[in-house]
């Protein structure tokens, strides 16, 4: 297959806009971030449903106002938020949407969620840099996208005869208020009745929640002295010697010294990447069998 | 001395030690990492390291006999790994210009600039690890006389190349960031390039050390760096 190059421009966008794939893995010796996805889990879907392989490079969208154009033939696809997208204007409820040259997208209000995925079929082709297409500042430049950025992708020069399913993609899973976490090296060392009120209070998320990590409103006494530098890990749980737990994200550094109380699941962490500002959330603890 | 075993997630373990950090307990490490490399080749995707530390994260979910599987493992003898004796030598301008809180912190420390130099550039300190930004190292060996708290307010911008103290370490930003370390000085010297395969010239284990350099020298060693023009 010939792949001609095509280009989508962005026409408009407020900050946070990237491009991401599943991030750097096996360079967190050289203190360089994982990084990737926010929410996989929307991310594995729309690959799927875009038959791409599990890596494709998508767009990341934190907020409404995005308008973007596209010069070739190809074929997207949309997960995470739920949104009113328009295609030429029109009001657009498929997943999958076929584009052709000269055709303009525009992402409006976010009904539900936080961060939509523009996916396209064989993934965003920007350059690589350090194994992966994930945006971070001073590994990629630019490390957000602005208006006038044109990203490649591969065209087939012609409408897609292939077909997709044109499934409405369910999200009504990252409403869940329960994430499930795991017991942390330092979970122990909280006295009991910091432990119970940890498990059972609700949570809020403040807002200072971005791609590094989720600070919460909440305050939680803390005596547990400051740790030995040691790795962390997006989903890693860190309880501040002034008693603030920040929750790491996918641009988390590599280390940190802050006492790590607990660890989310996965599957948890896309959860909690839909969530917003002032939004509740419940610790549900697993332990391993 | 033996690492003890945690589970940390379903895909994440960890080694640890209780020793205080040394060139011993680091040896340890990398014995045990490069023991790990060997045994679990294709199933740990990365091992990252800690003072007191040493975690993997691996391919398929840690289940109960994978996790028997990892417990026999650290039973067993292995190899030891001798630390390098590579020394890499950082130029650093201590002028108060480029070190913002060399003259506040001397005060704090009741020391004169001139001994704070001569302690910071005195001993040769061991990389541990990288950690906290692409390219910082985590070094081991700082003079307990210049131990001091981290500022309470941290800096909303520190240059690159800015060589700081914070508590018991000192260490280099290699990239602008913001940091709560006081600034004792400047090196001239990139620490960290995205477009080379490491992006660090330094390797954990190595060592390094400062020495002092003047204004002139840091402005010539910056000048000496940049690529140079094709006439």
């Amino acid at each position: 297959m010939i792949k001609d190059i095509g280009y989508l421009e962005i026409l408009k966008t407020n900050p946070g806009s990237s491009i991401q794939d599943l991030g750097r893995i096996g360079l967190g010796k050289w203190g360089i971030p994982i990084s990737g996805v926010m929410d996989q889990r929307s991310y594995q879907w729309l690959n799927h449903l875009l038959k791409n392989n599990p890596n494709a490079a998508i767009l990341e969208i934190l907020q409404p106002g995005f308008k973007c154009s596209f010069d070739s033939f190809t074929t997207i696809g949309l997960a995470g938020a739920q949104a009113e997208v328009k295609k030429n204007g029109e009001l657009i409820l498929s997943s999958i949407i076929k584009i052709k040259p000269g055709d303009k997208l525009e992402i409006g209000r976010f009904i539900l969620g936080s961060i939509l995925y523009l996916g396209i079929a064989q993934g965003f082709q920007m350059e690589e840099i350090l194994d992966s297409r994930s945006f971070y500042p001073k590994i990629t430049a630019p490390s957000m996208l602005s208006k006038g950025e044109k990203i490649p992708f591969f065209t087939n020069q012609s409408e897609a005869s292939e077909t997709f399913s044109s499934v409405k993609t369910k999200s009504d899973w990252f409403q869940n208020k329960s994430l499930t976490v795991y017991p942390g090296p330092d979970f122990d060392s909280l006295s009991s009745e910091s432990q119970t009120s940890l498990l059972e209070s609700d949570f809020t998320i403040s807002t200072l929640a971005n791609r590094m990590a989720f600070q919460l409103e909440e305050l939680m006494p803390n005596s547990i002295p400051e740790r030995m530098t040691a790795p962390v890990y997006p989903g890693t749980i860190q309880l501040t010697s002034g008693g603030k737990l920040i929750i790491l994200m996918r641009d988390a550094q590599t280390t940190g010294g802050y006492p790590r109380i607990l660890q989310l699941a996965e599957d948890s962490i896309s959860i909690l990447a839909q969530k917003k500002p002032g939004h509740h959330i419940r610790f549900h603890l697993k332990n391993f069998d | 001395m033996r690492p003890s075993l945690r589970q940390i997630s379903p895909f994440i373990l960890e080694l640890y030690w209780e020793e205080t950090p040394s060139d011993e307990l680091l040896e340890e490490l990398i014995s045990w990492e490069l023991a790990i490399k060997t045994q679990f080749e294709g199933e740990v995707r990365e091992i990252r390291k800690g003072f007191q530390t040493l975690s993997c994260l691996v391919k398929n979910q840690l289940n109960p006999d994978a996790m028997k599987t990892w417990s026999r493992f650290l039973e067993s003898k292995i190899k030891r790994s001798p630390l390098p004796n590579t020394l890499w030598e950082i130029p650093v301008c201590y002028d108060p210009e480029m070190g913002k809180d060399l003259i506040d912190l001397s005060r704090a420390l009741s020391l004169d600039p001139e001994k704070l130099i001569e302690l910071h550039s005195g001993p040769t300190y061991r990389i541990h690890f990288f950690g906290f930004l692409p390219g910082f190292m985590y070094l081991d060996g700082l003079d307990p006389q210049l131990h001091c708290p981290r500022k309470s307010v941290p800096d909303r911008k520190i240059d690159p190349g800015s060589v700081a103290i914070g508590g018991s370490q000192t260490g280099i930003y290699p990239t602008e960031s913001p940091g709560g370390w006081h600034v004792i000085g400047k090196t001239p010297i990139p620490l960290f390039d995205k477009n080379e395969h490491p992006p660090v010239f330094a390797k954990p284990c190595e060592r390094i050390q400062f020495y002092p350099i003047t204004k002139d020298e840091f402005d010539q060693i910056a000048e000496d760096l940049k690529p140079s023009k094709k006439s």
